[in-house]
């Protein structure tokens, strides 16, 4: 069993870098409505995914941090969708702290993290950018700051 | 070792096939590993435990073939055993859940430990949590079906994972959800779902009582550009209740929940009202794991409603949801909980005293939560409730959380929190904890990447253990690096021995998807709530290393 599992290893960080693309699967909106992955991102543009929830502080420092900018982001023809991976102990919060917020990004709602999972996800914040449907950047964390990174790196993409 | 050498050929063999080419070209995955070396400490007491290196270790492999089918497998590692706070039965290496799933337009068939959730998961919720300590995935058969854009039905059987092992009896679920948004006006959203939930315990037969358990729900969602509500009605069929630790062939009840939100929102400000009764709600796949430490064999979820902190003094006295029927004592009888929470978020805009340069960003919270108030007979073992009144109070919590950014580097955030948790009626103990916590965050920006930020917290009560301060620091050296080091200290105990600085210190290293993590320090032990859920930890003092990687 551990021979296996040790082959498993060096098989997962060799050969698997190639496929990149953003999993087909459902997801909810705010409103409840079941909507396909394939309908979320710029068909042919970037898009930066962000995977958040109500009670993680650092995400909502992300996502506090590109709105302070929004008209920036905006000009950059990019768009955000902050994914939220509330679950139902605390998804009730999120309409009410986007709309406090006044954030203007496109929200989904992960309840389940089915689309978190698929996509490898190991813990929150964790940003991913796509160009159509392939992932071409992935960040876990954030710090202060790392939002200007961030928008370098879309500019640098278009 | 014959069999190690069989493994390898096959995986060769199949290699060779264009289907299993493309399958090993697709491969994602995700790994990762916790793990803690345990040492002794003078304060808190020797290591108690077998093995002192102990280590988690997680891989996940994804992969497909053609356009409709994906796999999934996960290899779990406990070795030398589990952290601490870990199920026993999570041991050695083995696969803990493999996958295979067809998924083509409106169907989606899966066979293999699959993740589930219906409604708000009061019904039935499959999650896996690795903090936690919880994968309740369930493994059979679960289909999909989206009849037409506006039906979506769904349903599932299968036996409940338990550590590596399996829960004797199954669990057998019906979702139905429709959509009756064509005749709403104003583009508003109407979501109806029905959903049913059946557990069978082949390991606790009675004559009392039947071995299936039914979960029966009914809900509503409405939404509109201003407004949403929705409500949900849980029945659960007579189930025999644990008294002093043993089913009870004479005291058995059945259940419910009740459950409605509603909700305003306009620019720059919402509001959320819930409120919600649960009544000898919780439901296990095998009977006799209620009330397990480990948060083995939950089928559905009931969280505590409450703000959920990110301060470590926030979170030292935290409500866990009351949904059971306790029996413990004349004056400690609960049969579920009664309760409300409140939320308000508003901006106040830039310009202005209170605006400032950036705006200002206020939310404020307030729970409330209840006993169901009724007629208890302890001697004879039973009760009847009332269905909206109150009873003793468990735990209520205020809070403001005011977040203000001053210049293009200085920002904080300050939160204060008035909390009453009754200890008695929650952790079924002694005692009554009313607190006030003030948190203050300081983050400076120095450049890009490089930021310092400074925590100050501190608890006042006059009550249990009384006063706590605690201190965190965090460096970020670049986007890339962060060292951090934080002191959590009860310094009011009236146990001078217990007047422990729980410190740590460590640091992170991330790139990309990739991260690093080492920890030095002494964690507090008790009740340790986590993601709506609490249990009992013992302290432990240590190293710990983790390296998390999402790979493509």
């Amino acid at each position: 069993m551990n021979y296996k599992f040790i082959f498993l290893i060096i098989l997962s960080f060799n050969i698997c870098l190639s496929q990149d693309r953003l999993p087909i699967m459902n997801v909810k909106t705010l409103n409840g409505k079941t909507v396909n992955t394939k309908s979320t991102y710029n068909k042919k543009g970037l898009t930066v995914y962000s995977f958040w929830a109500t009670w993680c502080v650092p995400c909502i420092n992300e996502l506090d941090d590109i709105h302070k900018e929004i008209d920036k982001w905006n000009e950059a023809n990019v768009k955000i969708v902050a994914i939220s991976t509330d679950d139902s102990r605390t998804k009730r919060r999120v309409r009410p702290m986007v709309s406090g917020k006044n954030w203007d990004f496109e929200i989904l709602m992960d309840e389940n993290q089915d689309l978190k999972r698929a996509l490898n996800i190991t813990g929150i914040p964790h940003t991913i950018v796509t160009k159509g449907s392939r992932i071409i950047y992935r960040r876990v964390g954030y710090k202060p700051g790392e939002e200007n990174d961030l928008y370098e790196f879309i500019l640098k993409s278009q | 070792m014959r069999k190690k050498y069989t493994h390898l050929i096959l995986i060769t063999l199949f290699s060779s096939n264009a289907l299993f080419s493309q399958f090993f070209d697709n491969i994602t995955s995700s790994f990762e590993s916790y793990s803690a070396y345990y040492l002794d400490d003078s304060k808190t007491g020797d290591f108690m435990f077998e093995d002192r290196f102990r280590s988690n270790n997680y891989l996940n492999l994804k992969s497909n073939i053609g356009k409709y089918w994906n796999f999934e497998l996960q290899i779990e590692s406990y070795l030398p055993s589990s952290l601490l706070n870990y199920s026993p039965n999570f041991k050695e290496t083995n696969i803990s859940t493999f996958k295979a799933e067809y998924l083509k337009k409106n169907i989606n068939f899966k066979i293999g430990n699959f993740y589930e959730q219906f409604g708000s998961g009061m019904t039935l919720r499959s999650w896996e949590d690795k903090d936690l300590g919880i994968n309740n995935s369930i493994l059979g058969l679960n289909l999909k079906y989206n009849l037409s854009d506006n039906i979506n039905l769904t349903t599932l059987i299968g036996a409940q994972k338990k550590g590596f092992k399996y829960s004797d009896g199954f669990v057998v679920g019906f979702d139905s959800e429709f959509d009756f948004s064509k005749i709403t006006k104003n583009n508003a959203t109407f979501l109806m779902g029905l959903s049913y939930v059946g557990r069978n315990d082949q390991k606790t037969k009675s004559d009392f009582y039947d071995e299936m358990t039914n979960l029966i729900s009914l809900r509503f969602d409405y939404s509109s550009s201003a407004f949403y509500s929705n409500f949900e009605y849980v029945n659960k069929s007579k189930n025999p209740i644990v008294v002093f630790g043993s089913l009870s062939d004479t005291f058995i009840k059945d259940g419910s929940a009740f459950l409605i939100n509603s909700g305003f929102f306009n620019n720059g400000f919402g509001l959320d009202l819930t409120f919600r009764r649960l009544e000898n709600m919780s439901l296990f796949s095998e009977r006799e794991a209620f009330g397990n430490v480990y948060n083995e064999s939950i089928i559905n979820y009931l969280p505590a409603l409450t703000k959920q902190h990110d301060y470590s003094l926030a979170n030292l006295y935290v409500y866990s949801a009351q949904p059971n029927v306790s029996f413990q004592s004349n004056s400690l009888t609960k049969a579920g909980e009664i309760g409300t929470q409140i939320d308000l978020y508003y901006s106040i805009k830039k310009g202005g005293f209170f605006g400032g340069k950036y705006g200002t960003n206020l939310a404020l919270n307030a729970s409330i939560w209840n006993n169901l108030d009724g007629n208890y007979n302890f001697n004879n073992q039973s009760y009847e409730t009332d269905l909206l009144s109150f009873g003793d109070k468990y735990f209520s919590e205020y809070s403001i959380e005011v977040r203000k950014k001053w210049t293009e580097k200085f920002e904080n955030i300050f939160l204060y929190v008035n909390q009453y948790y009754n200890k008695k009626l929650i952790e079924e103990t002694i005692g009554k904890v009313s607190s006030n916590i003030f948190i203050l965050e300081n983050t400076y920006k120095i450049s890009d990447g490089k930021s310092l930020r400074l925590e100050l917290q501190h608890l006042s009560t006059k009550d249990d253990t009384k006063n706590w301060s605690a201190i965190g620091l965090e460096y970020n050296i670049s986007s890339a690096v962060s060292i951090y080091l934080t002191d959590t200290y009860n310094y009011q105990n009236p146990d001078d021995s217990k007047k422990i600085h729980y410190y740590n210190f460590g640091g992170s290293y991330i790139k990309g998807a990739n991260r690093y993590a080492i920890n030095y320090g002494r964690q507090r032990g008790g009740l340790v709530c986590t993601g709506g859920i609490c249990r009992y930890v013992p302290e432990s003092t240590g190293f710990s290393f983790s390296v998390t990687t999402s790979l493509f």
